[in-house]
C-alpha cells in the first residue's frame, strides 16, 4: 500500500478530476500533509482503517487521527459528525445486518474537512447523508461499501452545504441478488461547487443498481455529476440504470454531467440518460397564480425535483429526516 | 501469416485483395522534418505551406500520445515503419481510360465507374497518397461549383485554402491532427457558390494499397450562402498482416443558411488504424449533417465534430458502428453550441460481437452565450455475444441555464422475442439475427443514397454470418 506522498497526481484527464483536480481540493499544498483536528464523532467504537492506494482515501487516512466503528444490527441510528478547526478529518467503518438505517449529519465550521467511510451491508441498510456544513467549508468525501449476497443498500445525500465539495462514492456488488439504490439530491447557490463521483461495479450476475442525480443550481453555482457504471464480463442478468438530471436556475449556473458505461457481459439491462433543462415557466405560472411569491413557487418546484432523487427510497424514516432538512435549508435561502 | 490465418484474422473482408505496387514515387518508411519538406517540395507548394507542414511536424513530436480510449492499441502504432508518401500515377486524370489499368481495375471491382455513371454528381479517387482520378459533372462547373483534390485545390485557389486551412481543426488541436497537417496529402476541396443547390452526392473514394501504408487526405468543404452539398466517401483497404494508418482531416464551414451532409461508410480492413479528425463550423442558420457508418478498421477514433458558431444553426449526426473480432469501434460526436438558439440531434447505434468493442465518446457544451439551445442524444447499443464490450462515456457541459439537453442511453442484447418471432415465420436464426441487426441500423441507412444503403446492408449480413452458435 503507497503512502499519500507517493501518490502521483492525478492527471485532469481521469474524469474523477476533471472538474475537481487533486490540487483544487487539497486543503493546502499538494505536498503537504497537514496537521488535521478530529472530527467529533457521537457514535462508534474506537476502531483501525487499510491504508488506500487512492489519492483521497489515502490522504484522509494518513492525516486522520480517528476511526470509528458503528455496527447496526437490526436498528436505526443518527450520527452527527461535528467538525471544527482549521483542517478536520476522521474515518468511519460501518457494518450492518438485517434492517437498518443510519442518518448522518455533517455539520460546523471547519476550513477543509475530510471524511472517508467504509461500509459493508448484509441484509437492508438505509443510509442518508446529509450535508449541513457552514457555507465557506471544503468537503472531500471518500466512500467505498460492499454490499453482499442478497442485501440492498440505499444511499441518500442530500449536499446543501459547503463552498467546494467533492464526494468520491463506490459501490461493490460482490455477490449475486446484491442491490443498490442512490439517491443524490443537491442545491448549488452562491458560488458553490458540488462535485459527485459514483462508480457501481457489477462483478457478478442477478445485481441490480439504479442511479438518480438531481441537481438544481442557483446564481453562479456549478454542479458536477460523474459517474461509472461497470457490468463486468458475467455479470448476466444485471440490471443497471443511472439518470443525472440538472435545473438551471440563473444564467451563471453551470452543470456538468458524464455518466459512463462499461458493459461486458450481454444478458443485462443497463441504461443511463441526462438531462438538463430550466425551470419549467407554465409550472411558476400555476402556482404563482394560486398566491405564492417568485421565490415560493421557485422553492416549491426546487423542492419537488430534489426529493424526486429519493424516489426510489423505501425507507420513510431516511425520506422524512432528509425532507425536513430540505426544507429548512429552502426557507433559510428565501429568508435569508 | 498465412492466407487462412489473415482470413481468420480479419473476418470475410470482401475488399481485402490487393494489387501489386507500381509506385512511381515510394519514399522511404518513416518520419521526419526532411520527409515534411520534400513533401511540400513535391508537390511544389507556396512558402507558407510549407511551414505550416514543419511547424505541425513538431507540436507532432512533442505532443504524446492519447491517454484516453484505447491506450493498448495505440501504444502499437509504429510511426517509423510507416510510408508517408507514395505516388503511384503521374498524375490526377480526368477520364478513366488514362488511369494506369492496376488501379483502374480495382476501382472497377469497386464499382466506383458504374456508381459515377449513374448518380453522382461528382467523382475523386484516391489511391494511396493521391487522387488518381477525378471528374465533375459540366452543368456542376458551370454552375461555378468547385470540386478538386484537395492538391490541386491548393494550386489552383490557395487564398481559399489559406483562408480556411486549419481554421477549423487547428494542427494542435490533438497528435493524429498535427501529424495529417504536417504530412497531408490528396482529399477533396469542394466549394459551392452562393444560393447553388448541388442535388446529386459528390463522391470521394479512398483506397490504400501497399502495405504499411499511411494515407492523410485533407479534405475542405466551403458552402457559401444558401448552398447545400451532400458528399459521400468511402474507403477501403486489402488485408495485410501488418498495420496500415489512416489519419485524415476534414475541415467544413457552412455559411448562413448553408447545408451540408458529409456521409462515409468507413470500411477498413482489420488492419488499418483509423485516427480521424472531423469537424464543421455552422454559421447563423446552417446546418452540417454527419451521417457516419464505421464497419472496418482495427482501431477507429472518431469523433464528427460541430461548432454551431451562429444563431439558429443546426447540427446532425448520425452515427453507427459494428465491432467484430479484434476491433474496436470508438466514435461518438461532439457539438458545441456557442450561439443562441442553436439545435442538434445525436443519434448513435452500435454493435459489438466476437469480442469487439464499440464506445460511444460524446461531447454536448453549451456556453454562456448560448441561450435556447436544444439537444438530444440517443445511444443504443447491442451485445450479440458475451465475448463483447460495448461502453458509453457522454460529456454534457451546460453553461447557460435556458438549455434544454437530454441524453439517454441503453445497451441490451438481441429480444429472444423477437428472435422467436421471426424464426417462426420461417426464418433460420442467423436470418432473423441480420433482419434485426438491419433493422437497428435503419435510421442510419435511410439517410444513405441508395447505392450504400444496399451495400452496407449487404456487408452487415456477411458480417453477420457466423454470427449463431
Amino acid at each position: 500500500m503507497m503512502l499519500y506522498p507517493e501518490i502521483p497526481i492525478p492527471p485532469r484527464s481521469e474524469h474523477l478530476w476533471r472538474y475537481t483536480p487533486w490540487k483544487r481540493i487539497h486543503p493546502t499544498n499538494v505536498a503537504e500533509m497537514p496537521q488535521s483536528d478530529a472530527i467529533k464523532m457521537a457514535l462508534g467504537t474506537d476502531s483501525e482503517m487499510e491504508g488506500s492506494n487512492e489519492i483521497g482515501r489515502s490522504f484522509i487516512h494518513s492525516i486522520s487521527n480517528i476511526c470509528k466503528e458503528i455496527i447496526l444490527t437490526d436498528e436505526s441510528k443518527e450520527l452527527d459528525l461535528r467538525c471544527s478547526g482549521h483542517i478536520c478529518s476522521g474515518e468511519l467503518k460501518i457494518k450492518s445486518s438485517g434492517n437498518s438505517s443510519l442518518i448522518i449529519r455533517i455539520s460546523g465550521d471547519s476550513g477543509w474537512t475530510g471524511i472517508r467511510v467504509l461500509g459493508d451491508v448484509s441484509g437492508q441498510l438505509s443510509v442518508a447523508l446529509i450535508n449541513d456544513l457552514s457555507a465557506d467549508c471544503h468537503l472531500l468525501r471518500c466512500e467505498d461499501w460492499i454490499v453482499n449476497r442478497d442485501s440492498s443498500l440505499e444511499l441518500s445525500t442530500l449536499s446543501t452545504g459547503g463552498f467546494l465539495v467533492k464526494s468520491d462514492i463506490r459501490i461493490k456488488l460482490d455477490q449475486n441478488g446484491a442491490e443498490v439504490k442512490g439517491g443524490i439530491a443537491s442545491n448549488g447557490h452562491g458560488s458553490r461547487h458540488d462535485d459527485h463521483h459514483v462508480e457501481i461495479d457489477h462483478k457478478v450476475g442477478h445485481t441490480q443498481s439504479s442511479l438518480v442525480m438531481h441537481a438544481a443550481c442557483n446564481d453562479s453555482s456549478h454542479s458536477v455529476g460523474t459517474g461509472l457504471l461497470s457490468i463486468r464480463d458475467g455479470a448476466d442478468k444485471s440490471n443497471a440504470g443511472q439518470v443525472f438530471r440538472n435545473l438551471l436556475l440563473s444564467e451563471k449556473a453551470r452543470a456538468e454531467a458524464i455518466p459512463e458505461l462499461e458493459v461486458l457481459a450481454d444478458d443485462v439491462k443497463a441504461a443511463h440518460g441526462a438531462a438538463s433543462a430550466p425551470i419549467d415557466s407554465n409550472q411558476l405560472h400555476y402556482l404563482q397564480s394560486r398566491g405564492l411569491s417568485g421565490d415560493e413557487a421557485s422553492s416549491l418546484i426546487v423542492e419537488g425535483f430534489l426529493m424526486d432523487a429519493f424516489r426510489d427510497i423505501k425507507n420513510q424514516d431516511v425520506i422524512a429526516s432528509l425532507r425536513t432538512r430540505l426544507l429548512v435549508h429552502l426557507e433559510c435561502l428565501i429568508n435569508g | 501469416m498465412s492466407g487462412e490465418t489473415a482470413r481468420e484474422a480479419v473476418g470475410d473482408y470482401r475488399y481485402g485483395f490487393h494489387d501489386p505496387e507500381n509506385a512511381t514515387i515510394r519514399f522511404d518508411k518513416g518520419l521526419s522534418e526532411q520527409v515534411v519538406r520534400d513533401i511540400s517540395e513535391l508537390k511544389n507548394e507556396p512558402e507558407w505551406m510549407t511551414e505550416i507542414r514543419v511547424k505541425a511536424y513538431n507540436r507532432f513530436m512533442e505532443m504524446p500520445m492519447p491517454k484516453w480510449g484505447n491506450c493498448n492499441m495505440l501504444d502499437q502504432i509504429d510511426f517509423d515503419s510507416i510510408t508517408y508518401f507514395l505516388r503511384s500515377s503521374k498524375g490526377t486524370e480526368n477520364d478513366w481510360d488514362d488511369v494506369p489499368d492496376d488501379i483502374k481495375n480495382t476501382f472497377n471491382r469497386l464499382g466506383i465507374p458504374e456508381a459515377e455513371q449513374k448518380w453522382l454528381g461528382g467523382v475523386t479517387a484516391q489511391y494511396e497518397s493521391e487522387a488518381v482520378y477525378h471528374s465533375i459533372r459540366d452543368d456542376l462547373e458551370e454552375q461555378g461549383v468547385i470540386f478538386l483534390d484537395m492538391d490541386s485545390g491548393l494550386r489552383e485557389y490557395p487564398e481559399i485554402v489559406k483562408k480556411y486551412f486549419c481554421s477549423v481543426v487547428p494542427a494542435s488541436d490533438n497528435k493524429f491532427s498535427a501529424l495529417n497537417t504536417a504530412v497531408w496529402s490528396g482529399g477533396s476541396f469542394l466549394y459551392i457558390p452562393k444560393g447553388v443547390h448541388v442535388e446529386m452526392p459528390v463522391q470521394a473514394y479512398f483506397r490504400i494499397n501497399a502495405k504499411n501504408m499511411g494515407q492523410f487526405e485533407r479534405t475542405m468543404i466551403i458552402a457559401d450562402e444558401g448552398s447545400s452539398i451532400h458528399y459521400v466517401e468511402g474507403c477501403t483497404a486489402p488485408t495485410y498482416s501488418t498495420e496500415s494508418l489512416h489519419s485524415a482531416v476534414v475541415e467544413l464551414i457552412a455559411m448562413d443558411g448553408a447545408k451540408i451532409r458529409y456521409s462515409t461508410v468507413q470500411n477498413w480492413s482489420a488492419n488499418v488504424y483509423n485516427l480521424v479528425t472531423k469537424r464543421g463550423v455552422a454559421h447563423a442558420n446552417a446546418t452540417i449533417e454527419w451521417v457516419d457508418g464505421n464497419i472496418g478498421s482495427k482501431l477507429t477514433m472518431k469523433y464528427p465534430s460541430v461548432l454551431l458558431k451562429g444563431e439558429g444553426a443546426h447540427a446532425e449526426v448520425i452515427s453507427v458502428a459494428y465491432a467484430g473480432k479484434g476491433q474496436h469501434q470508438d466514435a461518438g460526436a461532439k457539438v458545441h453550441h456557442l450561439a443562441p438558439n442553436t439545435t442538434s440531434n445525436i443519434l448513435s447505434k452500435s454493435i459489438s460481437k466476437n469480442g469487439g468493442r464499440s464506445s460511444y465518446r460524446g461531447m454536448l457544451q453549451v456556453t454562456p452565450k448560448a441561450s435556447g439551445c436544444r439537444s438530444k442524444i440517443v445511444c443504443d447499443a447491442l451485445m450479440l455475444d458475451a465475448d463483447s464490450q460495448s461502453d458509453t462515456y457522454p460529456t454534457m457541459e451546460v453553461g447557460n441555464a435556458s438549455a434544454d439537453l437530454e441524453h439517454e442511453a441503453s445497451v441490451s442484447k438481441v429480444s429472444n422475442d423477437q428472435l422467436f418471432y421471426l424464426m417462426s415465420r420461417g426464418h433460420s436464426e442467423v436470418e432473423a439475427m441480420g433482419l434485426i441487426v438491419n433493422g437497428f441500423f435503419e435510421p442510419f441507412t435511410r439517410e444513405l443514397p441508395m447505392e450504400y444503403a444496399v451495400e452496407l446492408n449487404r456487408l452487415l449480413e456477411l458480417e453477420m454470418e457466423g454470427a449463431i452458435g
